[in-house]
C-alpha cells in the first residue's frame, strides 16, 4: 500500500486534512478507530469564542490576533491568521459539498442555545440552529417555546429556560416551555429512547403532521420553537423545512446529550465528501507504531495487519486527545503511544487538574499534547524532527479548546495547514 | 420558629443512629432523628463495607471478634437485602509470617467463628484472580454490607411507623434546663429555618462529631480521629472478601460490592479541626494499589473509579487527653452519671457491624430514663425490603422492562422492588445506564427516602457510583428533581453543579489512564457544550 497522503485518525482535524489532499488529486487514505468526537460535539464550529479574560468574543479573526501575542506557541500562531481564514471557507465548502449547508455570519460569531439555556459564541452553524430569519427575527422581541419530548430524558426545557432568561440576549423575552408527545409507544421500550432513535423515527417522515400539530399546540403562540436537536439525520433539511410549514412556526434545535445528530450530520458530510474524492477510508483500525530513520517516517503498522508496511510520501497524526487515545496517561506519566513524540505536560499527577470541576478556566491537561515546531512537524525522544510527519487538531499542545472555545477551529485549521505543507512540499518536489 | 414535642431525640444520622431511631420506635418511644448532612453521609458510608466475619479481630481483640460473629449471623437475616454472603478468605503470602495463620484459626475457635483451612488450589478455585503465590488459605463468613441501603432501610420502618427524620439540618445549641438536656435548636440548611425540637432524652450518635455535640453541652469528651483512605476498582475483580493474613496493616483488604471492588484501608491519625477536610493522600493510593496487587495481581491493569476516606472516631473514655484511654470498642456515656448532666446519652465508638447492638445498648438505656419498658426486637425484626426470603422477583410481573432492571431494582431494595417497578410504565425509562436506575426508582427515592439533592439521590440508588461517575445521569436526575416537584428548575441547576463537584473529590486523586478519558469527556459536556461552570459563576456571583 503507498500513498501520497496517510491520515492517522478521522475526526474533524483528519477529515479536514484528507479532503483537502485529495481535492488536489493526492491519493490519500484515512485509518480512523473508533467514532469521532464530533458525535458528542454541539454540531457548530467554534472559532474563537472567548478571551483569556473569559469574555465573549464577537470577532475571532481579531481576537485571534491578539491571542497569538500572548502566546506564541499557540496552534493559531503556527497556522497564521491567512491560513485559518482560507481553511473556514474550505471547510464550510468541503461540508456543503458534502451536502451539508452551514451558516457563518460574515466573519463574525454567532450563538446557539446550549441544553442549559446558556448562549453560546460559535462560528458556523446548521440552519436549523441559527440563520439569517433567526437573526431578524430577533429584533422584534419574539416570544420562545422550548419544548420537551415526552419520555425523552436528555433534555428538560425547564432547566434550561431558567438560564436562558438571565441570559443578556434572552433578557427580556418571553420564554416558555411545553411538551410533544411522539405518536408511537414509547413505552415499548424506553431503555432506547435516545435522540438518534428519535431521529430515525423523524427520518421515516411518517408522523411529521402530528409531531407538527402538536408542536404548534405546545408552543402557544411562540415565535420560535427549540426542540432538542433530533429532527432526522440523513434527510434533515428537507424535514426541518416541512415541519416549519406545516406548524407554522419558525424550528430550532438545540444540541443534546450525546449522541449529538448535529455532530453525526458534519461527520456524515466530510466523510461523503472525501468518499465522493476518491478518498480511502479505514475504519476499525488503529496505527501502533512505524519506523523512522533519519527524520523520515518509512512506514506505519496497524493492529489489524500485523506486519503489513503501510507506506506514504506523507503522514499526518491527527489522533485527538486522551478521549481519542491520542494522549495516553499513566500513574505518573504522559506520552503519546503511536510514535512517542515530544509532549508538552507536567508529569507530576497532582498538577493535571483543578481544584474545581468546573473550572471555566479548564483543567492543565487540557493544554498537554504534541510539542510541534512551527512548521507543524513533531520531534522524537531522540530530539529528531520528523519531517514528514504532521500533527494536527486535539493531540496539539498549549491552547485550551474549552475555556477558549476553539476547539473545532483550532483541528480545522491545523488539517488544513498540515495539507497545504504536504501539497506545496509534493509539487515543489521535496520529500 | 418552629417547635417539635417528642420523647427522644437522636442526633447524627449514621449506622448507629438509625439503629437507635429504629430501635426506640419499635418500643413506642416517640422519636425525632437530626442530621446535618444526609443519612449514612459520614463515616457510616466511609468504610469498605464489610460484613465482618469478626476474623480480623479474633487475634487482637476478642470481645469485637464475638461481637462481630453474633451480629453477622443477626443481619443476614434482618438486613438481608443489604448483605451479600460472598464469603472471605485469608491468605497467607511468602512474606507473611506463617505463624499467624494458626494464631488466627485458634483465636477464631475462641471466638465462636467457624474458620476452616482450605488448600490454596481450592482457594484459587474459589476466588481465581488471587495471587497463585500463596502458601495458605482460611476461609470465614465474611460477607458484604451496604451502609447506605441499611441506613436507609432503618429510617424507612421508623418513619413508616410514624416517627420523623430531619436531615441536611445541624444542631446549633442545647436547651439546657435544670441541669438536664431538654432538646436542641437546629437549621434547615435549605430553607434556613430554626426548629426548636423538645424531648425528654437527646442521644449524641454523631460519631467524631460528638465532641462537638458534648461541648454545646458543657461537657468535655475527646475523639482522636483517625483518617482511612480506600480506592474503588471499576470492576468487581473478586466475588469473595480477600484478607491479608497477617497483623492489621494498611492495603489488606479487597471487599467485592456491588459493581465493584473495594481496596481498604489505611490509618492515619489527623487533627480535631481537620475533620471537615479530609482527603485522600497520593502516598496512600501508592499504598493502597501496590499492597492491594499482592492480594489480587490484576489490580494493577484495572481502572481506578474513586478514592475516598472516612474518619474513625475514637473516644477517650475519661477525658484524659494522654491517649491511653482510649476505646476501639463500643463507648456507651450516660451523661447523668458521668458528668451530672441529665437526658443527655452519647454513643460512641464501635464499627459498622455492631451497629445494632450498639443501638439497643443505647436504647436501653433511653428506655430505662423513659420509664419504657418494652424490650428491643431489632434482631428479631426484618427490616423493609428484608421481609421476605432472597428470591428472583417474579420478573413475569413486570412486563416491558430488562430483567437486568428488575434485577438490580430488587438488589437495592428487596421486597420493595414491587412498590417502584409497579408505576407508570413510563418511569420505566432508565436513567443511569451503568447502575440500572429508572425514572421510577428515582420518583420513589424522592417520594420516600429522604432525598434533598443528587447526592443523596447516589446513596439511595447507587446512580452516578457507576464507570461513567455520573457522565449523563447527573443532568438526567436534575432534570427528574425539577420534573416530580422535588427542587425548582433553578434549584436543580445548582443541584446538577455541586453533584459533579462532589463526584470530582473522589475523581481527583485517581485522574490517570481511563479515569482521566472519562473525565475529560465529562468536562466537555458539562462546560463544553452545556457551559455549566459559566452558570455556577453567576451563581456564586449572585451570593
Amino acid at each position: 500500500m503507498n500513498y501520497d497522503c496517510m491520515v492517522i485518525g478521522g475526526g474533524l482535524a483528519a477529515l479536514t486534512c484528507a479532503i483537502k489532499c485529495a481535492s488536489e488529486g493526492l491519493r490519500t487514505g484515512i485509518i480512523s478507530y473508533g467514532m469521532s468526537a464530533l458525535h458528542f460535539s454541539s454540531g457548530s464550529l467554534d472559532l474563537y469564542g472567548y478571551n483569556p479574560d473569559r469574555k465573549i468574543v464577537s470577532r475571532p479573526y481579531e481576537g485571534i490576533e491578539e491571542l497569538v501575542k500572548l502566546n506564541t506557541r499557540h496552534p493559531y500562531a503556527l497556522c497564521g491568521n491567512d491560513i485559518i481564514r482560507e481553511a473556514m471557507e474550505f471547510f464550510r465548502g468541503a461540508v456543503a459539498k458534502g451536502g451539508l449547508e452551514l451558516y457563518h455570519n460574515d466573519g463574525s460569531n454567532h450563538f446557539h442555545v446550549s441544553t442549559m439555556g446558556t448562549v453560546k459564541p460559535t462560528y458556523f452553524s446548521q440552519p436549523s440552529v441559527f440563520n439569517e430569519t433567526a437573526k431578524e427575527a430577533f429584533e422584534k422581541r419574539p416570544k420562545i417555546a422550548l419544548l420537551a419530548f415526552t419520555g425523552y430524558r436528555d433534555f428538560y426545557p425547564e432547566l434550561a429556560a431558567v438560564n436562558l432568561r438571565k441570559s443578556t440576549l434572552f433578557r427580556n423575552l418571553e420564554v416558555i416551555t411545553g411538551e410533544v408527545t411522539l405518536p408511537i409507544r414509547t413505552s415499548k421500550n424506553p431503555h432506547e429512547f435516545r435522540s438518534i432513535d428519535i431521529a430515525r423515527i423523524f427520518d421515516s417522515e411518517r408522523y411529521l403532521k402530528n409531531i407538527a400539530a402538536q408542536i404548534m399546540n405546545a408552543s402557544q403562540g411562540a415565535d420560535f420553537a427549540g426542540l432538542p436537536a433530533f429532527i432526522g439525520i440523513n434527510n434533515y433539511q428537507k424535514i426541518h423545512q416541512r415541519l416549519q410549514e406545516l406548524a407554522g412556526i419558525l424550528i430550532y434545535e438545540v444540541p443534546t446529550l450525546p449522541p449529538s445528530i448535529l455532530g453525526m450530520r458534519v461527520d456524515n458530510a466530510l466523510k461523503s465528501r472525501f468518499a465522493a474524492l476518491g478518498g480511502e477510508f479505514v475504519a476499525g483500525d488503529r496505527v501502533v507504531g512505524g519506523e523512522i530513520a533519519e527524520g523520515v517516517l518509512n512506514h506505519v503498522h496497524t493492529e489489524n495487519h500485523g506486519t503489513t508496511r503501510i507506506r506514504a510520501k506523507y503522514f499526518v497524526l491527527a489522533t485527538g486527545s486522551f478521549f481519542s487515545g491520542g494522549l495516553v496517561s499513566g500513574f505518573n506519566d504522559i506520552r503519546e503511544p503511536v510514535f512517542n513524540l515530544k509532549l508538552f505536560r507536567d508529569n507530576e499527577r497532582n498538577r493535571w487538574y483543578s481544584p474545581r470541576f468546573l473550572d471555566t478556566k479548564g483543567h492543565p491537561f487540557l493544554q498537554y499534547g504534541v510539542e510541534t515546531d512551527d512548521n507543524l512537524n513533531p520531534i522524537t525522544e531522540n530530539g529528531e524532527t520528523v519531517k514528514n510527519l504532521f500533527c494536527a487538531g486535539a493531540l496539539l499542545a498549549r491552547y485550551n479548546p474549552v475555556a477558549e472555545g476553539c476547539g473545532g477551529g483550532v483541528a480545522v485549521s491545523t488539517g488544513y495547514a498540515a495539507a497545504k505543507k504536504i501539497i506545496r512540499n509534493l509539487r515543489g518536489g521535496a520529500a | 420558629m418552629k417547635t417539635i414535642e417528642t420523647g427522644a431525640i437522636i442526633i447524627g444520622g449514621g449506622a448507629t443512629g438509625c439503629g437507635t431511631f429504629r430501635d426506640l420506635t419499635l418500643r413506642g418511644v416517640e422519636t425525632v432523628l437530626i442530621e446535618q448532612s444526609d443519612i449514612s453521609s459520614g463515616t457510616t458510608g466511609r468504610n469498605h463495607g464489610l460484613l465482618h466475619s469478626g476474623a480480623r479481630y479474633a487475634v487482637n481483640d476478642l470481645e469485637s471478634a464475638k461481637e462481630c460473629i453474633a451480629e453477622n449471623r443477626v443481619l443476614k437475616i434482618i438486613a438481608r437485602h443489604c448483605v451479600e454472603d460472598t464469603g472471605g478468605l485469608f491468605i497467607t503470602l511468602p512474606e507473611d509470617d506463617p505463624d499467624y495463620h494458626n494464631r488466627l484459626i485458634e483465636h477464631c475457635k475462641y471466638a465462636g467463628i467457624p474458620c476452616e483451612e482450605i488448600k490454596t488450589r481450592e482457594a484459587l478455585k474459589l476466588e481465581p484472580n488471587l495471587n497463585p503465590n500463596i502458601l495458605a488459605a482460611l476461609r470465614v463468613p465474611d460477607g458484604t454490607i451496604d451502609p447506605f441501603r441499611l441506613c436507609s432501610a432503618n429510617i424507612l420502618d421508623a418513619t413508616e411507623r410514624g416517627a420523623k427524620v430531619l436531615t441536611h439540618t445541624a444542631v446549633e445549641s442545647m436547651i439546657i434546663d435544670g441541669g438536664a438536656v431538654r432538646g436542641v435548636r437546629c437549621r434547615d440548611a435549605a430553607s434556613g429555618e430554626q426548629i426548636e425540637v423538645r424531648g425528654e432524652v437527646v442521644i449524641n450518635a454523631s460519631g467524631v462529631w460528638g465532641q462537638r455535640l458534648c461541648s454545646m453541652a458543657g461537657i468535655e469528651l475527646l475523639m482522636f480521629p483517625s483518617k482511612g483512605s480506600m480506592v474503588i476498582i471499576d470492576y468487581r475483580i473478586n466475588n469473595v472478601v480477600v484478607n491479608r493474613c497477617r497483623v492489621p496493616s494498611d492495603g489488606d483488604i479487597i471487599v467485592p460490592g456491588d459493581t465493584v471492588s473495594i481496596i481498604g484501608t489505611t490509618s492515619r491519625k489527623i487533627d480535631y479541626s481537620d475533620i471537615e477536610r479530609l482527603e485522600v493522600d497520593d502516598d496512600e493510593i501508592d499504598v493502597l494499589i501496590s499492597d492491594g496487587e499482592k492480594l489480587i495481581p490484576n489490580v494493577s491493569k484495572a481502572r481506578i473509579l474513586r478514592a475516598y476516606c472516612g474518619v474513625r472516631p475514637l473516644v477517650a473514655v475519661s477525658g484524659n487527653v494522654d491517649g491511653r484511654e482510649i476505646s476501639r470498642g463500643i463507648v456507651l456515656v450516660d451523661h447523668e452519671t458521668r458528668d451530672g448532666v441529665g437526658g443527655f446519652i452519647t454513643i460512641a465508638g464501635g464499627k459498622l457491624m455492631t451497629y445494632r447492638l450498639m443501638a439497643e445498648w443505647t436504647a436501653d438505656l433511653a428506655a430505662k430514663k423513659l420509664g419504657v419498658k418494652k424490650k428491643c426486637s431489632t434482631a428479631s425484626t426484618a427490616l423493609p425490603g428484608s421481609e421476605t426470603r432472597p428470591r428472583k422477583p417474579k420478573i413475569r410481573r413486570f412486563t416491558g422492562i430488562a430483567k437486568s432492571v428488575v434485577g438490580s431494582t430488587f438488589y437495592r431494595h428487596g421486597s420493595r422492588v414491587s412498590s417502584i417497578l409497579e408505576r407508570k410504565k413510563k418511569n420505566y425509562g432508565l436513567v443511569c445506564e451503568c447502575e440500572m436506575v429508572t425514572a421510577g426508582e428515582v420518583y420513589y427515592a424522592l417520594r420516600k427516602l429522604n432525598v434533598k439533592n443528587i447526592v443523596d439521590l447516589r446513596r439511595r440508588t447507587r446512580i452516578g457510583m457507576g464507570p461513567c461517575q455520573g457522565e449523563l445521569c447527573s443532568y438526567r436526575a436534575a432534570g427528574l428533581f425539577a420534573e416530580f416537584g422535588a427542587a425548582t428548575p433553578q434549584k436543580a441547576n445548582r443541584l446538577l453543579i455541586d453533584f459533579l463537584e462532589e463526584r470530582w473529590k473522589g475523581i481527583k486523586p485517581i485522574l490517570w489512564g481511563d479515569g482521566l478519558r472519562e473525565m475529560e469527556f465529562t468536562y466537555w459536556i458539562y462546560q463544553g457544550l452545556f457551559g455549566l461552570g459559566d452558570i455556577a459563576d453567576d451563581g456564586e456571583d449572585e451570593k
